[in-house]
């Protein structure tokens, strides 16, 4: 299959390119023109261009069979992350609109989902975030970018397969929003015994490459995590042990936390009205959305796919901390 | 929110932004295409915050259709486009009007208020003073990808500032008799032709001193005024802490132990008070809330608007002054 990845230069691009390749699949990947081009294999196409800008995308789909659009902002304030996530894919399925082009693999996010609504088990079935716009800017755009991708297949018949990561990780991005905050020397866990719903990036695009091989994904939504036997205070201790920090660990009740926001939420209600601002650990959602104790599920993946992650928990480890 | 204002549609090229922003805000229409919107809704204004390529061609459809218009800094590329639509808009009996902003800053008012009542004399000199990170990672201004919309202006990056600069300058040293600039390059490695910018002006009652930095930190943007009596000081981007120096009679050092206990009460008061903002949600553009409501009150009871096409003019034509140099690096 001849594949065309958006987003190849980013952490997980990188790695869906290497196991397209892999897997045998010709790829074209999509780098921005200041970017460096990873260090792929010299039969790896490079299409030089940035999503927000509309001209000459058309041309990245000749001869593509499918795509894998991977592109987003991770960085930047929520204007520049819209920008570079939200409107970069109108511009990129317009592109792919004019062409013949009808299999697509959407990379969109766990923070699509609405947390707070979850009981017990977050699954593909748990409700989407309606009302996100107190949510963080990164929320905001992967959700309006999962709403245009759904938008364009629907109205083109695009064979569209979404995959939802939960918390990426892997070499130079071992700190994760679930692990807690960091203050200094000092690792604030809310929940230190709350499971991690990780996804190990190299396991992540085996997944999604799998996805792309399984005519079964046409349709389909799937949560692509490794598991969630991993708990937060494992993984923390491991990357503070691995990386040789001399590091406090402090556990915090989830419910600790959860009630010092909602106290700071009622707090600012009452001072200021629904103006009021406060930073996202005091907002009881986005609290909630990073540090709920759930049970996070891949049973459709390893079910529908017959998917499991290449890697184990210390094999993941092992190349992380490489080199530490 | 003002009370007595409905925003009847926004439009942006994005169709998921405009609609985005129309969901987010409870607006009834969004558009992808000013035109179609232009067809569709007759607003009593038009706010155009695209970047400053566009805001003649927009500003122009906008008055041709006799709807008044609030642009975005700066209102035009250049000073001869501002021209024509100024004539425009008389011609349509219509308002056109940059967002100067700053002018309503609290910060602002107040040193305002202090000089209108004698509290710093008569004026010497204005020194404002812009310090912004351009080169922070993640920073638009310096990404090679998709160039930043300032890149197409005289001046480049700072010349995305000196509208700002330009109007405060004016409002406290009069008309400007003269001008001189520098332009330079602190950082080598910079893709920017210039990240460094001074500018001296001679009005009729003061001189100013501008100074664009996109290298010290950390950011502010500062104003201080000096007078015959006192110098005043404050952040544009803290506000509202102002800090203030009088000219008092007595032994030397017991008058500065005296100002530095004022000075450090003024500095905690403002800080406190600009936290507590923060957690309520009051933008640093505070001005801007004014601006607004002062142009719906004007639309409203068929006055003047809060800025005149005379200042709006004077603002040009100095922008157009100081960006003039920044070839001749």
């Amino acid at each position: 299959m001849k594949v065309l990845v958006s987003g190849a230069g980013g952490f997980l691009g990188q790695q869906v390119v290497e196991r397209l390749v892999k897997g045998g699949h010709q790829v074209r990947a999509i780098i921005r023109p200041a970017s460096p081009a990873p260090a792929w294999a010299a039969h790896v196409e490079i299409f030089r261009a940035d999503l927000r800008v509309p001209d000459n995308l058309i041309s990245a789909f000749a001869n593509i069979d499918a795509v894998i659009h991977a592109a987003a902002a991770t960085t930047g304030d929520e204007n520049l992350r819209f920008a570079s996530t939200v409107a970069a894919t109108e511009n990129f399925l317009s592109a792919m609109a004019q062409t013949p082009v009808k299999r697509l693999i959407h990379v969109s996010s766990f923070v699509v989902y609405d947390w707070s609504q979850a009981k017990l088990v977050l699954d593909e079935s748990t409700t989407l975030q309606n009302d996100m716009y107190d949510m963080g800017g990164y929320t905001i755009a992967k959700i309006w970018q999962e709403r245009v991708v759904t938008k364009f297949a629907s109205s083109h018949s695009w064979d569209l397969t979404i995959m939802r990561p939960g918390f990426i990780w892997g070499r130079q991005h071992e700190e994760i929003a679930g692990m807690g905050r960091r203050f200094g020397r000092t690792y604030v866990m809310f929940g230190p015994r709350t499971r991690l719903p990780l996804c190990y990036v190299a396991n992540c695009a085996d997944c999604i490459a799998t996805a792309l091989e399984k005519p079964a994904s046409i349709g389909q939504t799937f949560n692509a995590i490794d598991g969630d036997a991993v708990r937060v205070w494992r993984y923390v201790r491991e990357h503070v042990t691995r990386t040789g920090q001399r590091a406090w660990l402090i556990p915090l009740p989830y419910f600790v936390g959860l009630g010092m926001a909602h106290l700071a939420a009622f707090t600012s209600r009452i001072l200021f009205g629904k103006k009021g601002r406060l930073p996202s650990l005091l907002v009881p959602r986005r609290y909630e959305s990073q540090f709920k104790p759930l049970r996070f599920s891949n049973r459709k993946l390893t079910e529908l796919l017959e998917w499991n992650p290449p890697l184990s928990f210390e094999e993941c480890l092992s190349d992380t901390y490489m080199k530490h | 929110m003002l009370e007595n204002v409905e925003v009847a549609a926004v439009c942006d090229l994005s169709a998921a932004r405009a609609q985005a922003t129309a969901e987010r805000f409870h607006i009834a229409n969004w558009y992808s295409s000013y035109k179609d919107l232009l067809d569709n809704v007759r607003p009593d204004l038009v706010h155009i915050t695209t970047p400053p390529i566009s805001h003649f061609p927009i500003a122009n459809a906008c008055l041709s259709s006799g709807l008044n218009v609030l642009c975005e800094k700066p209102i035009t590329v250049t000073y001869q486009d501002f021209c024509l639509l100024r004539e425009l808009a008389n011609e349509k009996h219509c308002v056109l009007m940059e967002n100067q902003n700053y002018r309503f800053h609290s910060s602002v008012q107040r040193i305002c208020h202090l000089l209108s009542a004698g509290e710093l004399g008569d004026i010497i000199d204005v020194q404002i003073s812009l310090s912004l990170d351009i080169y922070a990672p993640g920073s638009p201004y310096i990404d090679q990808n998709v160039p930043h919309y300032a890149a197409a202006l005289r001046g480049g990056i700072v010349g995305d500032f000196l509208t700002h600069m330009a109007y405060l300058a004016i409002k406290f040293t009069g008309s400007v008799q003269g001008v001189r600039t520098a332009w330079a390059k602190h950082s080598q490695t910079s893709p920017l032709a210039t990240d460094e910018f001074r500018a001296l002006v001679k009005g009729e009652r003061s001189t100013a001193y501008l100074a664009f930095s996109g290298n010290a930190q950390p950011n502010g943007f500062w104003i201080r005024v000096s007078g015959t009596r006192a110098h005043v000081e404050a952040n544009l981007f803290e506000p509202p802490r102002l800090t203030m120096r009088r000219l008092r009679p007595g032994e030397p050092a017991v008058t500065k132990l005296i100002d530095g206990i004022a000075e450090s009460r003024d500095t905690l008061k403002g800080t406190i008070a600009g936290f507590w903002r923060k957690l309520g949600g009051i933008s640093s553009y505070d001005g801007l809330s004014e601006l607004l409501a002062r142009t719906y009150r004007a639309l409203e009871t068929h006055s003047s608007p809060p800025i005149s096409q005379e200042e709006i003019d004077e603002t040009a034509r100095l922008v157009d002054q100081l960006s003039a140099a920044e070839h001749t690096l």
